[in-house]
């Protein structure tokens, strides 16, 4: 055991001698979720919009006014014809055109449903879809604003009234924040761990460590507890940026969080160890790890939605552990869901946990023979 | 031998290294033993690395055996590490920890007690003249400081065997020379030192040299009984023009040998040439030289011997 907690110390003394950690635990949570957490957002903002008037009513003004009025339009003036809002798109200095037709004011006031015509760049479909989500609405209040006013008959429907549970403004950060926490986490352990065991190799005094009478697991002790340490410190470094930052509190139980993270950074350190039995230089380590962390990411459901994949790929993510963590996370932090309804995420994080280290391991041993 | 009354420490019987279809050492058998510094000598990829690996319990053995005092390398290697000093190749320990910090990390791993280790490494101090360095990074060290210090880890644990891989590869001479005068203390207590080098110069301060070369050890003597180990008789001409001379000789077919060094071109005759061909064929070719006498084979000479007749077996 003092062998091991030399290693530890060796470890330490070496990660405080190295500034670019302090700058990677301390500074870059605060610096990735004020920049990321600001700009990851599913909310659609300034929208170039021109509206063409072909009905010249007061109606139609009012409609007018009511999207200049709105800071998610960028209105940009009005459009003489369809043509003209047309090239607008193509140029694409306009991402969305509304026609209201001539006889417009006329049509509604018969009773009769007059048609809008909405034109929507549709590159980017998800901002297209919330675009058209967002006039749609307006539309809606707008016809509301004149049901009220007796402008119009009164006309029945149904009107549905949502209610968001846990994120009642809908606010993406709420959903952000925690998942880059996590984010954050798996690329320092993973990187930091790959890196660090790949570069005594280079420098060959991996090698001199064999010739000691140290033992592989004691070698891979040596290396996890330290990094275990880190990711733990740079957690709660995010939490505290999420807290600063964005007012975020973690709304359930801190220990459950942090058993959690302990379990999650099990599969992180394994990965990284599995990294440095592959890479023999620390570009191929930083390679390895980057490639993979792609996959990770974009199969976490953080950025898209799992049930959006097809299904084999939804498959695949529940090898992925940051899926796992990633609703822990928000589980934890935006529900305060509790220890029972989080059980099956913690064994299986768990599990992968221990097999990814000790297949790691095993790995390790092998390839030092 | 004539060190059969003594210990053996190290030894190795046929021992065979393959990488893959590339054999790095094809059948080797050799003995260090206690209290000698036997040198390894012979050009990079002669399988130097991958024997003293192989003795240090880091690479797999493919054939043969390896011995650490009378017990098989391959199924005791943690015997082995707990007892055995090995320095690699290249300098690896670490660079941004000082020199006190790296000597207490090795002093740890070998189990050494705290006391003891302080005691060991002041001693080691002594030896290297390291002291007024302990708390200098060992990035910041000179080359010949760095092999300093990198013996000095691998004797922490005082062991009494030492596996040393061309620890004066790169190091300026001043340099070389004290750490070789540091070995020779090894030695003196009592210490065996099994070391490598590519610098043939330094085969004169071996107890024992073994000629490494293309996977096998092609001669094993004292340096001292080298000379004797040339086959037939060895002339030097000496002269300005070495590479003139050289190639005439080398097209006139006279020598058996034929080879170019710094001050001349060292042969030998081939079979049936008189010693007066050589002065009259230079003469001829209007080739100017000071000299041209039987001279005493050195190790180069012998190399280039004995390359010749193992180059092809690749």
């Amino acid at each position: 055991m003092g062998k091991i907690r030399s290693l530890v110390k060796k470890e330490f003394r070496q990660i405080r001698r190295t500034k670019a950690y302090f700058a990677l635990i301390f500074v870059a949570p605060f610096m990735q979720l004020l920049i990321m957490g600001s700009a990851i957002t599913n909310e659609v903002k300034n929208i170039p919009l021109v509206i063409v008037d072909q009905d010249k009513t007061p109606s139609s003004r009012e409609i007018i006014d009511k999207f200049k009025a709105v800071s998610i339009f960028d209105y940009l003036g009005e459009a003489h014809t369809a043509e003209e809002a047309t090239l607008g798109l193509d140029d694409g200095l306009v991402k969305a055109a509304i026609i209201i037709p001539r006889g417009f004011e006329r049509d509604m006031e018969r009773g009769l449903s007059p048609a809008v015509q909405v034109l929507v760049d549709g590159v980017d479909g998800n901002s297209a879809g919330i675009s058209l989500g967002y006039i749609t609405s307006m539309a809606a209040g707008i016809q509301k604003g004149w049901m009220m006013a007796r402008k119009l008959p009164v006309s029945g429907g149904v009107q549905v009234i949502p209610r968001y549970f846990y994120n009642p403004e809908l606010d993406s950060k709420l959903n952000f924040v925690p998942g880059l926490i996590g984010l954050l986490l798996l690329m320092i352990t993973t990187m930091l761990t790959a890196i660090n065991i790949v570069r005594e190799k280079e420098l060959g005094t991996l090698e001199q460590l064999m010739v000691t009478p140290l033992g592989g697991t004691q070698l891979i002790i040596g290396k996890i507890i330290p990094f275990t340490i880190l990711g733990l410190l740079q957690f709660s470094m995010g939490i505290l940026a999420a807290r600063l930052v964005f007012g975020i509190p973690v709304q359930g139980s801190i220990p459950l969080l942090y058993g959690m993270v302990l379990l999650f950074i099990m599969t992180t350190l394994g990965m990284g160890i599995f990294f440095s039995t592959v890479a023999n230089t620390q570009q191929q380590a930083m390679f390895v790890a980057w490639f993979s962390m792609i996959f990770t990411l974009l199969l976490s459901g953080f950025f898209v939605p799992i049930n959006n994949m097809p299904r084999i790929v939804q498959y695949l993510t529940y090898l992925n552990p940051l899926r796992y963590f990633i609703t822990v996370l928000r589980e934890i932090y935006l529900k305060g869901t509790p220890f029972r309804n989080l059980w099956k995420e913690a064994v299986i994080l768990g599990g992968m946990g221990v097999f990814l280290i000790l297949a790691s391991s095993m790995r390790f041993h092998k390839r030092l023979k | 031998m004539s060190h059969s009354d003594r210990e053996t420490v190290l030894e190795a019987r046929d021992f065979v290294k393959n990488y893959g279809e590339v054999k790095a050492v094809r059948g080797v058998s050799f003995s260090v033993q206690k209290g000698e510094i036997f040198g390894l000598i012979g050009p990079d990829g002669g399988g130097k690395t991958s024997l003293m690996r192989s003795l240090v319990s880091l690479l797999k053995i493919d054939g043969g055996e390896l011995y650490f005092k009378g017990q098989a390398v391959s199924g005791n290697p943690d015997y082995v590490r707990r007892n055995i000093g090995y320095m690699p190749q290249r300098f690896s320990l670490y660079q941004d920890m000082s020199v006190a910090e790296n000597l207490r990390f090795f002093a740890d791993l070998f189990n050494v007690d705290r006391d003891l280790a302080e005691t060991r490494i002041e001693e080691l101090y002594g030896f290297s003249g390291l002291k007024p360095f302990a708390s200098r990074k060992a990035g910041a060290l000179s080359g010949g400081m760095k092999q300093k210090l990198a013996l000095s880890c691998m004797l922490v644990h005082s062991p009494d065997v030492v596996v040393l891989d061309e620890p004066t590869f790169g190091v300026d001479p001043v340099s070389r020379s004290e750490f070789w005068q540091i070995l020779g203390k090894l030695k003196e207590e009592g210490t065996s030192i099994l070391v490598s080098t590519a610098y043939m110069d330094e085969a004169d301060l071996c107890d024992r040299v073994g000629l490494m070369f293309n996977g096998r050890i092609l001669i094993v003597d004292e340096p001292s009984a080298l000379p004797e180990r040339y086959p037939g008789k060895l002339y030097s001409v000496r002269t300005d023009e070495p590479h003139l001379v050289h190639d005439a000789l080398e097209e006139s077919g006279l020598c058996g040998e034929c080879n170019l060094f710094g001050e001349g071109v060292h042969l030998t005759l081939a079979d049936g040439t008189a010693e007066s061909r050589i002065g009259d064929l230079l003469r001829e070719n209007n080739l100017a030289f000071e000299s041209f006498e039987a001279i005493e084979s050195g190790i180069e000479d012998l190399f280039l011997r004995l390359m010749k007749g193992d180059g092809d077996e690749r």
